[in-house]
């Protein structure tokens, strides 16, 4: 028989034969530790993919393009639209014209940001329409009409609202726009969009015919929204709307939320590095102390093997592969606790500003919590078994 | 054979040091059954320990056929340990995670012999001790005298040039302690083992074929070999002898 042979024959019959209650502890140490590690991140990752989800669905699309740099608006808007409308890939686009405003109702004015868009052509792009929850979305003919987001309509007890709203307009009532270039519009509130997403449910809308008519411009828009048939592949796309002829600015939803998702993202890193520093601080103390004890109560037995010529390699390398079978079990204890922790979040969300977050399990970020647990679980067995193999023989044997 | 030159070893207690051995030399043949003997603080242990390498003497020599043991390295004396010595403690020294079977085919499976052989080996030893019939015990289940009996099967296993026995029958019985002695000495004149053992009970000289008495660290007397045959002890096990008068019966 091989060394690894041995030491393997000595540990098993050590796990097997041994304090079952210290085994079964160790491993629910370790799979609790392997959860801590796994768990905050997929929460952070769920924090992301919603926040992506919603950029998408109710702020920017997969692509937004801007006027070129100087200019406030894009010319000739319906013409590129039918342009980025046959670049294959495109599922739909839709122009924008977005400008300040303030609203005005009974006597509170708030200031905010007015979006225009043609009804037809945003549902293409945007998942607005599905938000409505009084009321009724805004159609292609619609006049003095504006849809609010719920944040800005807001509640009658102010306590409720989360930012300054216009204290609880309903669905029916009249709100006073006054658009940045003095333009003054009486409104009926045709309905009200709840998103969760904060930059969507503090703006108001209205139909491109009544922005048109308030700024006295046509065929003009200063963002259009780009839908893709399919997530993930932004760049490439933005390149070849650049290779179908778009000379406009064109950015990602990514970039355009850049500031406030990077922002957001460090932090949770930070928190989460500690998190991590912590659970792998638990982990080598427990996995130490537990390796400390067992090798310090058979400090004896260890003499003794190495008095009948057992070289101490061996004996190391036993302690090292029971500690490995307990970071190996602790793990798969640990996998099947996220997984049962990411079925019930999954059915129960965790409600954040955002909206409502599941945690989103990543391979890279469990296979470098296996590894970082393994390698911290191997080196805090490895020391304390070396430790006491290095004892004098009769000093061992004596205990 | 073991030749021991000027051997001497001290060490601290506390801050007084403590020569337990102050130059000991002596040669024991091949197939000898030797007993160390002496008043306790002699030095009887502290000298089996360092011939059977689990301690380093301050100074002298030790050579074990022809090889100074002393000069090896860490990982050669643990070597020549397993594959040369065997050794039996007097608390018998089992691995308690281990069942008989395996405490005794441990060593031969560092050896790296095929497990099978090892087995085989394990089971002849353990019948010559007489222990076939335990070899799923684990030691807890078994009494003092079968635990030794383990032990020895287990320091027989690798079939060693020697056998150091460490006061094997201190915590047994006097009928125990017989079986025990009997063992070593069918191992001693059927498969000519040597065998060094260290013991304060006058009642074991007679197994012995020779006697090195220790003093105050040094040798006192020893009592020659005159014949190889010796008498068993046993009182139900009287066997042939050549010579009745064994040394220390005076």
């Amino acid at each position: 028989m091989s060394d690894i042979g041995v030491s393997l024959f000595l540990a098993s019959r050590s796990i097997r034969r041994g304090n079952r209650g210290t085994f079964v502890l160790t491993v629910m140490i370790i799979a609790l530790v392997f959860v801590n590690l796994v768990f905050l991140p997929s929460i952070i990752s769920g924090v992301v993919e919603i926040f992506n989800r919603q950029s998408i669905d109710y702020t920017y699309g997969n692509l937004v393009i801007e006027p070129k740099e100087n200019d406030l608006y894009i010319d000739d808007v319906a013409a590129l639209k039918r342009k980025i409308d046959r670049i294959p890939g495109v599922a739909g686009s839709s122009p924008h014209i977005q400008i300040g405003a303030t609203f005005t109702y009974r006597g509170k004015a708030i200031p905010g940001t007015v979006v225009a868009f043609t009804p037809q052509y945003e549902k293409e792009v945007t998942a607005l329409h599905t938000a409505v929850t009084s009321g009724d979305f805004l159609s292609d003919g619609d006049r003095d009409q504006i849809v609010l987001g719920v944040l800005l309509a807001g509640e009658e007890d102010e306590s409720k609202d989360r930012i300054e709203s216009l204290g609880g307009v309903k669905v029916g009532d009249s709100v006073l726009v006054t658009f940045t270039n003095g333009e003054t519009r009486d409104m009926r509130v045709k309905g009200i969009i709840e998103t969760m997403a904060v930059q969507a449910d503090r703006q108001a809308y209205v139909t491109t015919g009544e922005m048109e008519d308030v700024l006295g411009i046509s065929d003009q828009a200063n963002q259009i929204l780009v839908r893709t048939v399919e997530e993930g592949n932004e760049e490439e796309m933005k390149v070849a709307l650049m290779s179908f002829g778009v000379q406009e600015t064109i950015k990602t939803y990514e970039e355009k939320a850049q500031g406030f998702v990077t922002d957001a993202i460090q932090s949770f890193d930070i928190i989460n590095a500690i998190s991590t520093l912590v659970s792998l601080v638990i982990a080598v103390v427990v996995v130490f102390i537990v390796i400390f004890i067992s090798t310090v109560g058979k400090r004896k037995q260890i003499g003794i093997l190495k008095a009948i010529g057992i070289d101490e390699r061996i004996i190391i390398n036993s302690y090292v592969i029971q500690v490995a079978v307990i970071a190996s079990l602790g793990t798969a204890v640990g996998l099947v606790f996220t997984a049962l922790l990411t079925l019930y979040l999954t059915a129960n969300p965790l409600i954040f500003p955002g909206g409502a977050v599941s945690p989103v399990l990543e391979a890279g970020q469990i296979s470098r919590s296996i590894a970082g647990l393994f390698a911290v679980s191997l080196v805090s067995g490895y020391i304390p078994a070396w430790k006491t193999a290095q004892e004098p023989i009769l000093d061992a044997v004596r205990g | 054979m073991i030749v021991a030159r000027d051997l001497a070893r001290t060490y601290m207690l506390g801050a007084v040091p403590v020569r337990a051995l102050r130059g000991v030399s002596f040669t024991i043949e091949g197939g000898e059954f030797v007993g160390i003997m002496g008043a306790s603080g002699s030095g009887k242990s502290t000298l089996l320990h360092a011939m059977g390498l689990l301690d380093v003497p301050t100074a002298g020599t030790i050579e074990i056929d022809g090889t100074d043991v002393l000069a090896l390295s860490g990982r050669e004396k643990t070597r020549f340990r397993l594959n040369r010595l065997g050794y039996v403690f007097q608390d018998y020294a089992l691995i308690p995670e281990l069942t008989v079977e395996e405490n005794v085919v441990l060593p031969c499976l560092v050896r790296g012999v095929p497990r099978e052989e090892c087995l085989g080996l394990s089971r002849e030893v353990l019948r010559d001790v007489g222990l076939e019939g335990r070899m799923d015990h684990r030691p807890a289940e078994l009494s003092g005298g079968e635990q030794q009996r383990v032990a020895i099967a287990r320091a027989l296993v690798n079939r060693p040039a020697i056998l150091f026995a460490d006061e094997p029958c201190a915590n047994l019985d006097s009928a125990t302690s017989t079986t025990i002695l009997d063992l070593f000495a069918r191992l001693n004149e059927e498969f000519g083992q040597t065998i060094v053992m260290v013991t304060h009970e006058d009642w074991h000289i007679r197994y012995f074929c020779r006697v090195i008495y220790l003093r105050d660290g040094l040798v006192e007397r020893e009592e020659p070999c005159r014949t190889k045959k010796r008498r068993r002890a046993s009182p139900d096990r009287e066997t042939a002898v050549d010579d009745d008068r064994l040394p220390g019966d005076v």
